[in-house]
């Protein structure tokens, strides 16, 4: 009888100690398995993202690659990339990458639009110097130099920052840091072309409006029209510009141009230079607005162009010499965007630009001293925020693309 | 022969009692046990849910699928402080820009529940309710870094400075047995939100 209930006494806490095992069991298992999902589904992710860059890369090197990836191993799972053209005419591309692990995907798709020098507010390849940007210096849009970034006392950068070389503090990096408010990528390699400019010949030829022959070409917007004279004396000719440069170039071979007035539409005025030296560049003689500002007009359509093959100056002339106002992207391929005699003329008020200024060297706009001008201009620089999404006709680009958007499912 | 079963009954009664005790007392651990693998269970489900939804979410800062309508992703994070955060994303894919918002409520709304510590992370997506659920978060906690990694001290005034967060998050189970609240932690040491570096 006692053994009977000992026997009984025992497979009964036996029974209770298994019960009780298999839902501790059960707990540890889904536990882990908890544990495990979410482990499994980062690393999918992480698989996807790691494929999004490869393929990233790929395209930065390879503007036309379109292959893609199938079934890469990769981590423990694979992965899997699809790149597909979503508007050949703008080649706006799609990468789409897939990242497998242990059954689990994810996805990453990331869009790419060719790359254009007039989204910046600010490029130069080289700093003409040793120029610091201090904390009077703002720039509020996309900035890269190929040379030094060198800051004293925290200068701001609204846009994404990049240099091809290192960040210099003047004092230290309490004292001097920028305040990025775009990111900052440093060792970025974004060299400016050599033929850009040349190049716009034949877009000009092909159903834009060209000046050639002539040594100084004398262009005044006017609106929708364009008035133009090779001499200082000369009466101005006229011609509609719709009609006459419909796919918005205008192009100015081997001379100097001196240009003014307001812009109606989206123009780029070319300006090459093949046997003299001093040719290629371009004078600005007076304001070069558009006819509808976007700061007024949200809605305008004005754009503006000025790329010289050498640089850009403002004339030391009456009508410059109390401010000047430029709506433009400004692209220098060889030089820089300066002021005529910046260091002997007089004060000559502000330099109002919206827009961007892309040189190869920076160059001077008036000298300082006592707290002001002593000489020149003072800088008043505006990004042309449509620049981000919008660009001149025909305005050179950097031969790449950029990632404008990234999403991560 | 009476004396001997008074002992014997006495000797049962002792080892009954001894029995009863070790089953009361393992009932009692079992009971306990169960009460508290069962929350850390629950906890750590919770704690993947709140994981996955803050990532999910941040991941898409400053992302709009028609990338003209937002070319400037600086202006994604709208505001940001050590337990909240708002920002702009385009949620839903619609090319239209919604802003998202988390932050966590006082502790005195949950007073409801065991856990004195526990507390509501809110969603809010543009101007809808609050979205709430009661997934144990004791701690959300935010960290900012700027484009050239250091911390932002907040409060942060310019939250176009943000370019990668810190998260961490502590998920207790709500209720426990004997107050033995189970918790667990986790950080994201660094987000990045990709489209924030865009242009």
């Amino acid at each position: 009888m006692t053994g009977k209930s000992s026997l009984l006494l025992i497979m009964g806490f036996a029974i209770i100690f298994m019960v009780k095992s298999k839902n501790f069991g059960d707990i540890s298992t889904r536990s882990t398995d908890n544990y495990v999902n979410y482990y499994v589904e980062t690393v999918a992710h992480d698989i996807a993202i790691s494929a999004a860059n490869i393929a990233a890369n790929q395209v930065f090197i390879d503007p036309t690659w379109d292959d893609g990836y199938s079934n890469v191993a990769f981590q423990g799972g694979e992965y899997d990339v699809q790149v597909a053209i979503l508007d050949p005419y703008k080649n706006i591309r799609e990468v789409t990458a897939q990242g497998t692990f242990h059954g689990i995907t994810k996805e990453v798709k990331v869009k790419f639009a060719p790359s254009k020098f007039s989204k910046f507010a600010y490029f130069s390849v080289s700093e003409g110097g040793t120029i610091w940007w201090t904390g009077n210096d703002t720039v509020w849009g996309p900035f890269h130099t190929q040379d030094y970034m060198r800051a004293y006392r925290h200068p701001v950068y609204y846009g994404k920052a990049t240099t091809k070389k290192k960040l210099i503090y003047y004092d230290s990096k309490s004292k001097d840091k920028p305040y990025f408010f775009g990111g900052y990528e440093q060792g970025v390699d974004l060299p400016l072309p050599t033929n850009a400019v040349d190049e716009m010949e034949a877009i000009a030829d092909d159903d834009g409006l060209k000046f050639h022959g002539k040594d100084t070409v004398y262009l005044t917007f006017d609106g929708d029209s364009l008035k133009y004279r090779y001499k200082f004396s000369d009466p101005d000719s006229s011609v509609y510009l719709p009609s006459a440069s419909p796919n918005g170039m205008i192009f100015a071979k081997d001379c100097i141009v001196r240009m003014k007035g307001t812009v109606k539409g989206q123009y780029t005025l070319g300006c090459s230079s093949i046997m003299k030296p001093g040719n290629g560049t371009i004078y600005l003689d007076d304001d070069i607005v558009f006819n509808q500002d976007p700061r007024q007009y949200p809605n305008s359509n004005d754009l503006l162009g000025i790329c010289a093959e050498n640089s850009v100056y403002m004339t030391e002339n009456a009508a410059n010499n109390s401010s000047i106002n430029i709506h433009a992207s400004i692209y220098c391929e060889k030089g820089g965007f300066g002021a005529e005699n910046y260091a002997d003329r007089p004060p000559s008020g502000n330099i109002n630009l919206l827009g961007g200024i892309i040189q190869h060297t920076r160059k001077a706009v008036g000298t300082f001293g006592g707290g002001g001008i002593k000489s020149g201009y003072a800088k008043r620089y505006l990004y042309d925020e449509r620049l981000l999404v919008a660009s001149p006709p025909f305005f050179p680009g950097t031969g790449g693309f950029e990632i404008v958007s990234w999403l991560e499912l | 022969m009476g004396f001997s079963t008074i002992i014997d009954i006495m000797g049962s009664m002792i080892i009954g009692g001894i029995l009863l005790t070790i089953t009361l007392r393992l009932n009692d651990s079992a009971t306990g046990k169960t009460y508290n693998n069962s929350a850390e269970l629950s906890l750590q489900e919770n704690m993947a849910t709140v994981a996955q939804i803050v990532e999910t979410d941040f991941r898409k800062i400053g992302y709009c699928a028609d990338w003209n309508k937002f070319p400037d992703p600086s202006k994604a994070v709208v505001y940001a402080d050590e337990t909240s955060i708002k920002f702009l994303t385009d949620i839903d894919l619609d090319t239209n820009m919604d802003s998202i918002r988390f932050y966590l409520g006082p502790t005195s709304e949950l007073l409801s529940t065991p856990n004195p510590r526990d507390r509501i992370l809110y969603r809010v997506v543009n101007t809808e309710a609050p979205i709430k659920s009661n997934l144990g978060v004791t701690q959300f906690r935010l960290v900012y870094f700027d484009a050239l990694g250091d911390t932002l001290p907040p409060p942060i005034t310019s939250p176009g400075l943000i370019t990668s967060v810190e998260i961490n998050l502590t998920v207790e189970s709500v209720a426990a047995y004997d107050t033995a609240y189970s918790s667990a932690f986790w950080r994201q040491i660094r987000l990045v939100a990709r489209n924030l570096k865009n242009r």
